[in-house]
């Protein structure tokens, strides 16, 4: 069938045509290479205005799913490097491991066109009042302007975990702020309109509700590609999967079990987990107690043998965990890697017979709280029941079950976790070593290893001092490590690059501007 | 007259007093927050900096004689967790919970009444049969669970209605309906057994034998005197509903004083569970207040009798 082309219907075209492109050329078009589009998070815990500044990270790893938006660090983990130089170009240490210096980068500015100096640098490590405030008071003697390019730290000793305390999350510390603007705003001020020098600028904010952040086309490393980032605090779990399947949102943070599950069946969704330095493992209290059935290596291996850990992988996390090897996650440094213990309940029966408990033993209360102590404490109890250890399962409320277990006051087996950033040297020294705050006893030679590695400025030595501790701990099954949980998120269809995963260790989408949406 | 109301303002701020004490008690009782702001395996050090942050390391007495010396000055405080002004955060918070309370009390107002009056009218009968299963499900469901239903339905399946969050008319809907509902069975239960008090009385009996039509004997003899303790029970419902519609709130992400509330509750963060239960409670004993002192105006017995 052929189109009618009279002379009339031809000069219509060519004026609707013009037309067109009279409004194509007025309609403004965002320039080449220009933030574009938005991007909405359903994010599963409420966003505190403390998470603006980064003198306040109580060593938890979530204030960085913001930190990572609207500041930047001297130094920060970045995809495919733990200690990316960020607003620092380098540093150096010195060779009695007591000075530090960092040499910033030409160009970086605040949201407010002020560029990033190495007052600020000062300033920032000095209002900083976080998690290791304490630690970094007592070993940081100084910190010197030497120009305004560079900033030079003085330690009280040789503090070989500095970089670990200073350039991971494990505090905020190495995040800038503008000193100016904070001195002139003060520190309320600054939670209500923060200035950064990060990707995204601060737009607006409801407490708890929402956060809507802009992108800044400064930025030194590269211009956003996403022009609105916008995370929306949605408390329950089933709603955030409801918001991802009708495209309310496009990324949802945690979902779990069946609900990650129908996740994977629903069409145009996928599962994305992320890990971090979250792990589990089982904690035998009474083993230092001669008398009790815990007390015998042969007992806490059976244990070790008789839980089904890729089970427990598959039945809450989907098989998209890690089984761990060790209470010290895969990821930390200095991490010394032991064989996995393989899932052989004939052998742990076997074990137990030989240390007497032929037909297995009442084993009194497993504690743990009620997120992991239930979805990883249900099914350890089945699995050592099978065997013979008859524990009870005691969840307590996730506060109730810390406390009590910092203060001691818990007796029997307990579901340990913790996600708590840091290095092997840091999980030892609160589970491990004699004086932490989760330990009921302690072997004399890790104390004394301990001891040694505290000041080693030598990583070759250091790491051979912390491996020897590892393998202390693992040849006498001090522990049962259990799996390094993963974190299950959902991603919907117009997400291009969602960011989850690319820096190790972290949970969330970063860095901000590397994301980016489909085209249309 | 003057003397009956200073007395029952008297009353009021024993009860306030009373209120505050409690709360402030009873939020401690559930633990340190400590141990919720960090990440499990902090240092003693750690948490016992944040304890000294936020007072927590005195005694309790002087705790409470500086949160009484701050409220007196109408300080409620600050947020453990926001690091805002709690009286702020509420204030922040309640338009939505009124929005949401208004709406929801029409709701059960408009299915609760004419349920309850057609309950009675028809006792015993099908329709009164229904309205007793209304009330039994909306009463006895719980609301997150309705909630997470209706999400299912219209959200997924249907597409009709936004999932959760707030900001035009559509948004309301599924939580006031879900918060409602409980509301509505309430006010049809008291509706229905108040009517039949009323439909059984002389001067009722009277309208019908001076042969005045059974529609008339209903709207406008039984029903006006029938609805007077259903106002009274939805003033105090309202207040509910702006101040502990928790769970609906939570389920719907509706940015409200209940989800506030739960987020205090989670995150241990006493001034505002402090704030928003001696603000519920301010709330309800102005009611009773006020209510009281209308009863006494209008019936001067009352005076005398108190």
């Amino acid at each position: 069938m052929s189109r009618p082309t009279t002379p009339g219907l031809i000069a219509a075209r060519r004026l609707a045509l013009c037309g067109l492109v009279a409004v194509a050329l007025l309609v403004p078009t965002p320039a080449p290479g220009a933030p574009e589009g938005q991007l909405t998070w359903a994010v599963h815990v409420s966003v505190a205005p403390t998470w603006f500044d980064p003198a306040e990270t109580p060593g938890i790893l979530t204030p960085f799913m913001i930190l990572y938006a609207l500041h930047d660090g001297l130094v920060k983990p970045m995809p495919g490097n733990a200690m990316a130089p960020s607003l620092a170009e380098s540093w150096s240490a010195s060779r009695d491991g007591l000075v530090y210096e960092f040499v910033l980068r030409k160009g970086p500015r605040f949201h407010n066109g002020e560029p990033v100096t190495a007052e600020d640098v000062k300033f920032s490590f000095e209002r900083y009042r976080g998690a290791a405030a304490a630690t970094f008071k007592a070993k940081v003697a100084r910190v010197e302007v030497v120009d305004p390019q560079r900033v030079r730290f003085v330690l009280t000793q040789p503090w070989p975990d500095f970089m670990t305390f200073y350039a991971t999350p494990a505090t905020g510390a190495a995040w800038i702020v503008p000193k100016k603007y904070l001195m002139a705003v003060g520190d309320e001020g600054f939670k209500k309109a923060p200035i950064g020098a990060g990707p995204y600028r601060f737009t607006s904010f409801r407490p708890g509700v929402e956060l809507v952040l802009e992108a800044f086309e400064s930025y030194w490393r590269t211009t956003p590609s996403v022009k609105t980032l916008v995370f929306r605090v949605i408390p329950d779990e089933s709603t955030r999967l409801a918001a991802l399947a009708r495209g309310e949102v496009d990324i949802a943070y945690s979902i779990t079990g069946a609900l990650a599950e129908e996740l994977t069946r629903t069409p145009g969704l996928s599962l994305q987990p992320t890990h971090f330095t979250f792990t589990t493992w089982l904690v035998f209290t009474e083993m230092w107690d001669p008398k009790s059935p815990w007390h015998d290596r042969r007992v806490r291996l059976a244990v070790n043998l008789a839980i089904d850990r890729q089970g427990i992988n598959q039945a809450a996390y989907l098989g998209r965990s890690k089984l761990a090897l060790s209470f010290i996650p895969q990821a930390m440094e200095y991490f010394w890697a032991p064989p996995l213990y393989p899932f052989d309940p004939k052998r742990a029966q076997q074990l137990l017979a030989k240390a007497g408990y032929a037909s297995g033993f009442e084993a009194g209360e497993l504690f743990g709280d009620t997120v992991y102590g239930v979805a990883i404490g249900e099914p350890v109890v089945n699995n050592l029941q099978a065997v013979g250890i008859r524990l009870k399962l005691r969840p307590l409320e996730r506060a109730a079950f810390f406390s009590q277990y910092g203060e001691k006051k818990l007796h029997g087996v307990l579901l340990s976790g913790s996600g708590a950033p840091g290095n092997a040297a840091t999980r030892l020294e609160a589970y491990a070593v004699a004086g932490g705050r989760y330990v009921y006893g302690s072997y004399p030679e890790v104390d004394g290893l301990f001891a040694e590695q505290a000041n080693e400025i030598n990583t070759r030595v250091r790491t051979q001092v912390l491996t020897k501790m590892q393998q202390i701990i693992h040849e006498r099954a001090a522990f049962a490590p259990i799996i390094e949980p993963a974190f299950l998120n959902g991603v919907g269809p117009r997400v291009a690059v969602h960011g989850l995963g690319a820096i190790a260790n972290h949970a969330y989408s970063a860095p901000y501007e590397d994301l980016r949406v489909k085209a249309k | 007259m003057k003397r009956f109301i200073v007395k029952r303002l008297g009353f009021a701020v024993i009860s306030l007093f009373l209120l505050s004490l409690t709360i402030f008690v009873f939020v401690r009782v559930t633990g340190d927050p400590a141990v919720l702001l960090v990440e499990p395996g902090a240092s003693a050090a750690d948490l016992e900096a944040i304890r000294q942050q936020f007072g927590l390391d005195r005694p309790l007495w002087v705790q409470y004689g500086s949160f009484l010396a701050h409220l007196a000055r109408g300080d409620l405080g600050q947020s453990f967790y926001y690091k805002t002004d709690v009286f702020e955060l509420y204030l922040s918070r309640l338009p939505s919970s009124l929005l949401l309370a208004a709406v929801a009390m029409t709701f059960s107002l408009v299915i609760g009444i004419p349920t309850g009056v057609v309950a009675a009218v028809r006792v015993n009968g099908w329709w009164d049969s229904a309205g007793k299963v209304f009330a039994l499900l909306g009463l006895s469901l719980p609301s997150f669970w309705v909630g997470l239903l209706m999400i299912l339905f219209f959200s997924v399946y249907l597409g009709w209605l936004p999932s959760s969050g707030s900001g035009t008319v559509w948004h309301v809907l599924m939580p006031a309906f879900a918060l409602g509902w409980y509301f509505a069975a309430a006010h049809m239960r008291l509706t229905r057994s108040s009517m039949l008090e009323v439909l059984g009385s002389e001067y009722v009996k009277l309208a019908r034998l001076k042969g005045l039509p059974e529609a008339l004997v209903i709207a406008k003899h039984a029903l006006k005197n029938a609805l007077i303790p259903v106002l009274t029970l939805a003033g105090i419902n309202l207040v509910l509903m702006i101040n502990v519609a928790v769970v609906v709130e939570t389920v719907f992400a509706w940015p409200g004083i209940g989800r506030l509330l739960y987020e205090g509750i989670a995150f241990r963060d006493f001034p505002v569970v402090q704030a928003i239960v001696l603000l519920g409670g301010a709330m309800i004993v102005a009611v009773n207040l006020v209510v009281d002192v209308l009863y006494a105006v209008i019936d001067p017995r009352i005076r005398y009798e108190r």
